[in-house]
C-alpha cells in the first residue's frame, strides 16, 4: 500500500477511536445521572405524589402537588407573556427589519441575554418586582420566568423565519399581498413546525429553573395559586428538601426530580419529532 | 447601441402598448446602474421575451415592472414606467393593487404551505368577497386555464407542495391568472422543469397570451423563440436590440445579438 | 466571424461549406466542358461529362442530410440558419446546373453525325461562356459572403437572356432556310435554353448569397431581357 495513504488511514483510525471515547465519556455521565435519578426517584415514588400536599419536616406521607400545580401555573405563565413577546419580536427581527441596523443590536443583546446566568434575571426581577410589591409572589416568579423564555423565542422565531425561502415570500407579494398577510398566513405558516419547537423548547428551559425563582416565587409549603403570595414550585422544592436531613423530604426531592426530567425530555422529544417532521416532508 | 434602431422597433409596436418603459435606469444601491437607460414597450396580448446572458439585468428589469425591488432596502428605480399611461414608479402607487394587475411567476415553483385549493381561493379572497359556489367556481376556472384542472380536481384538499414541479409551476399560475391581472411577468418559468413540464407551459403561455399581456424571461433561447412574438436582447444592462422575434432569430440587426442567439458569445 | 463556443458546430459548417466548394467546382466544370463539347462535337469528351453528373447528384443528396442533422442537433438561428438553408438551397440549384450540362452533353452525342452545323453555334458559345463566368463569379461570390459581387451577378443576367434571343433568331433563321435542319436546330434550341437556365441557377444561387449574408431577400423581379423570354 501506498506509504502515505497507509499514514493517512492511521491518523484517520486514531482521530475516530479519540472521537467515540470523547463521547462514550459524556455519554456515561449522562446516562449515571439519569440511573440514579431513576433510582432514587422511584424509590420513593407512589401515586401520594400527585395528590397530596407537600409535608412538614419528620412524616413520613407526603406529595408535591402544590408544587407541581405551582410549577404548571408559573411556567404556563412565563410562556404566555413571553412567548407572544419573543414571537413579534422575532417576527419583527426577520420580516420587517431584516435588513435594518436595529435588527442587529437587538439580535446581540438577546444573545447577551440567552447566555445570561438565570440568578442574574432572580436578581433583577427581586430588585424590579419583589422589593418594591414588598414581598415575594408568583407574579414575579412568572415573570422572571418570561424574562428567560424571551430570548429563547426570539433567537428560535429569528432563525426559522429566515429559513423560509424568500422566494415564498416574494410570491405572495407578487399577488399583491399586504405584508402582514403575507406574514401570518405565508411566512408563519410555512415556519410553524419550527416555532412550534422553539417554544417547547422554552417551555422546556424554563420549567427546570431553580435560581430566579429562589428570589421572586420563593416556595410555599402549603396549597396556593394566589399570584400575589409566595408560591410552591418543583424546583425550589426540591432544593429545600434535599438539603434537609429527613428521609421522606429527600424521597420527595428525588421524586420532584424525576417528574422534571422526564417532563423535560418528552418535551425535547416532542420538539425533536416535530422539526424532523417537517424536514422529511 | 444606435438609438435610431430602438426608436424605430419601439415604433413598429407601438399601436397597442400595454406597458411602456421609458429612459429607465434601476440601481441596485451604490452609484453603478444595473439597467442603463431602458426604452421599450410590452403590447396587449403579445408575449415578448427577454434574453441575454446571465446578470445582463432581464430578471431586475421583470422585478421592476411589479415593483418587486419595494421589498428591499436601497434598491431603486429611475425613469418611468406606464402600465396604460400611468406611471407606476411613483411613491403613491399602490404596490398590492399594482401586483393585482401586474402578476409574476417564478423561476422555482413557489406553492404556498396549504391546500391546492387554498393556494388558489386565498388570492382572489384578497380582493373580493364571493360566496362559496361562486369561489369554487373561480378556483376550478383558474386550474383549468392553467392546464391543471384535469390533474387535481379529485384531490383538492391536498397540500400543495404534495405536487410535482410541474404541477407546482401550474399552481403558481393557476393561482396569479386566479385573481385576474392584466400582465403577467414569467422569470425563467421553465428553468426547474423537465421537458414535458415545459412544453405544458409553454403550450400555457401561448394560450394565456390571448387574455393577457406576457413578460417572460429566459435563458432558453429556444424558448424565446417557440412562445414569443417580439425579443428584447439585453447585455451588461443595456437593451442591446428589441423587434420581432422571427427578426431577431433570423436577422437581428445587431452583431451582439447575432453572437449571442448563434452561441457565439465571449 | 467568431467562432461558436460549441466547436464542433463549426466544423460541422465548414463541412457543409466544402461540400458546395466542391459541387460548385464540379458544376462549373460539367457547364463550360458541356458547351465545348458541343461545338467541337466531341462525344467522348460529352460521355464523361454524363457520367460526372453521378457525383454531383450524390453530393447534393449529402449536403441535404448533413443540413438536417445540423438544423435537428443544433437548432441554428439567425446566420447559422440562413447559412444552412442557403447551403440546402445552393446545392439544389447546382444540381439542376449539372442536370442541364448533362442535358447539352446527351444532345451533343446526338448532334455529332451532322456536319451542317450554323452560325449560330457562335453566340450559343458565347452565351456558354458567359454562363460559366456568372456561375463561377457567384461561387466565388458565396466562398466570401461578397453581397456586391453577388448582386453583380443578380444584374448581370440580363446579358444572357439578350444572347438567348439572338441566337433563337438566328435558329429560326436557319431552319426556315432548309426545313432539314430543324432537327439539329431544336436540339440546339434546347441547348440555348439549358445555357439560360444554368444562369438563371446563378442568378438563384447571387440570391441566396444575399440572403445569407443580410437576412434580406432580393426583389422578387430581376432586370428582364427587353424581348422577355418564350
Amino acid at each position: 500500500m501506498n506509504p502515505l495513504y497507509a499514514r493517512r488511514r492511521r491518523t484517520s483510525t486514531v482521530a475516530m477511536a479519540l472521537c467515540v471515547a470523547a463521547t462514550a465519556f459524556g455519554l456515561a455521565w449522562l446516562v449515571l445521572i439519569l440511573a440514579t435519578l431513576f433510582w432514587n426517584g422511584l424509590a420513593g415514588f407512589s401515586l401520594d405524589v400527585f395528590t397530596q400536599m407537600t409535608p412538614p419536616p419528620n412524616t413520613s406521607d407526603g406529595g408535591l402537588l402544590n408544587a407541581i400545580v405551582g410549577s404548571l401555573i408559573l411556567t404556563v405563565l412565563g410562556i404566555g407573556v413571553g412567548a407572544p413577546i419573543g414571537l413579534l419580536a422575532g417576527t419583527f427581527m426577520a420580516e420587517y427589519g431584516r435588513y435594518s441596523k436595529l435588527t442587529s443590536l437587538i439580535r446581540f443583546i438577546n444573545d447577551i441575554l440567552l447566555s445570561a446566568p438565570s440568578i442574574i434575571i432572580g436578581l433583577f426581577v427581586y430588585g424590579a418586582i419583589v422589593v418594591p410589591m414588598g414581598g415575594f409572589s408568583g407574579l414575579a416568579g412568572a415573570i422572571a420566568l418570561a424574562v428567560i423564555a424571551l430570548p429563547v423565542v426570539v433567537r428560535t422565531t429569528e432563525d426559522m423565519l429566515l429559513l423560509v425561502p424568500i422566494q415564498l415570500r416574494e410570491a405572495a407579494a407578487a399577488l399583491g399581498m399586504p405584508r402582514s398577510h403575507v406574514i401570518k398566513r405565508i411566512t408563519w405558516q410555512a415556519a410553524r413546525t419550527g416555532l412550534i419547537t422553539g417554544l417547547l423548547l422554552a417551555v422546556a428551559r424554563i420549567s427546570g429553573e431553580t435560581a430566579p425563582l429562589l428570589f421572586t416565587a420563593l416556595s410555599n409549603q402549603f396549597w396556593s395559586v394566589d399570584l400575589l403570595k409566595t408560591m410552591a414550585n418543583l424546583p425550589v422544592t426540591i432544593n429545600n428538601f434535599i438539603n434537609n436531613p429527613d428521609p421522606n423530604w429527600k424521597r420527595l426531592a428525588w421524586s420532584g426530580a424525576l417528574i422534571i426530567t422526564m417532563a423535560v425530555l418528552a418535551l425535547n422529544i416532542l420538539a425533536r419529532s416535530l422539526s424532523a417532521g417537517r424536514q422529511s416532508k | 447601441m444606435n438609438d435610431m434602431s430602438i426608436m424605430e422597433s419601439t415604433r413598429a409596436v407601438q399601436d397597442d402598448v400595454k406597458v411602456a418603459i421609458k429612459n429607465l435606469y434601476f440601481y441596485y444601491g451604490g452609484a453603478k446602474p444595473s439597467l442603463k437607460n431602458i426604452n421599450l414597450s410590452l403590447s396587449t396580448n403579445q408575449v415578448t421575451a427577454f434574453i441575454g446572458p446571465s446578470g445582463c439585468g432581464k430578471s431586475t428589469l421583470l422585478r421592476v415592472l411589479n415593483r418587486m425591488y419595494d421589498l428591499y432596502p436601497n434598491q431603486r428605480a429611475e425613469g418611468e414606467v406606464l402600465l396604460d399611461g400611468e406611471n407606476i414608479l411613483t411613491p403613491k402607487q399602490d404596490l398590492n393593487l399594482l401586483r393585482a394587475r401586474i402578476g409574476m411567476v417564478f423561476q422555482k415553483p413557489t406553492p404556498f404551505p396549504m391546500t391546492i385549493y387554498e393556494n388558489i381561493a386565498f388570492g382572489i379572497r384578497l380582493y373580493e368577497k364571493l360566496p362559496k359556489s361562486e369561489l369554487n367556481g373561480r378556483v376550478e376556472k383558474a386550474l383549468r386555464d392553467a392546464a391543471l384542472w384535469n390533474e387535481v380536481k379529485d384531490k383538492l384538499n391536498a397540500s400543495g407542495l404534495s405536487l410535482s414541479g410541474g404541477q407546482q409551476q401550474r399552481l403558481c399560475i393557476a393561482r396569479t391568472v386566479a385573481i385576474k391581472p392584466e400582465v403577467i411577468l414569467f422569470d425563467e418559468p421553465c428553468s426547474a422543469l423537465d421537458p414535458i413540464s415545459t412544453a405544458k407551459v409553454e403550450e400555457l403561455i401561448d394560450e394565456l397570451s390571448d387574455k393577457y399581456t406576457i413578460a417572460i424571461v429566459t435563458h432558453n433561447m429556444q424558448q424565446a423563440a417557440r412562445v414569443s412574438d417580439m425579443t428584447a436582447f439585453m447585455y451588461l444592462g443595456e437593451l442591446i436590440e428589441f423587434d420581432e422575434t422571427t427578426k431577431m432569430f433570423t436577422s437581428p440587426a445587431q452583431q451582439r445579438t447575432q453572437d449571442y442567439i448563434t452561441g457565439r458569445f465571449g | 466571424m467568431t467562432d461558436h463556443t460549441v466547436r464542433a458546430f463549426d466544423r460541422e459548417l465548414e463541412l457543409l461549406g466544402r461540400k458546395i466548394a466542391e459541387m460548385g467546382g464540379i458544376a462549373e466544370k460539367m457547364l463550360s466542358e458541356s458547351i465545348e463539347a458541343l461545338i467541337r462535337l466531341n462525344v467522348d469528351e460529352a460521355n464523361a461529362i454524363i457520367a460526372t453528373d453521378i457525383r454531383l447528384d450524390l453530393l447534393q443528396r449529402e449536403v441535404e442530410e448533413e443540413a438536417v442533422r445540423i438544423i435537428a442537433r443544433r437548432q441554428p438561428v439567425s446566420v447559422d440558419l440562413r447559412e444552412i438553408v442557403g447551403a440546402m438551397r445552393i446545392s439544389g440549384d447546382l444540381e439542376r446546373v449539372g442536370d442541364l450540362a448533362k442535358n447539352i452533353a446527351k444532345r451533343t452525342v446526338a448532334l455529332a453525325n451532322d456536319q451542317r452545323l450554323p452560325r449560330a453555334m457562335i453566340g450559343l458559345r458565347h452565351m456558354g461562356e458567359l454562363a460559366a463566368m456568372q456561375l463561377k463569379d457567384v461561387l466565388d461570390a458565396y466562398g466570401q459572403r461578397d453581397v456586391e459581387r453577388a448582386d453583380a451577378v443578380w444584374r448581370r443576367d440580363v446579358e444572357i437572356d439578350a444572347l438567348e434571343d439572338s441566337v433563337f433568331r438566328d435558329l429560326l433563321t436557319f431552319m426556315m432556310e432548309d426545313p432539314r435542319n430543324i432537327s439539329s436546330c431544336t436540339h440546339l434550341l434546347f441547348c440555348s435554353k439549358n445555357v439560360e437556365r444554368a444562369g438563371d441557377h446563378a442568378t438563384n444561387i447571387a440570391e441566396t448569397v444575399h440572403y445569407i449574408v443580410t437576412g434580406e431577400t432580393l426583389p422578387v423581379d430581376r432586370p428582364k431581357s427587353m424581348f422577355g423570354n418564350q
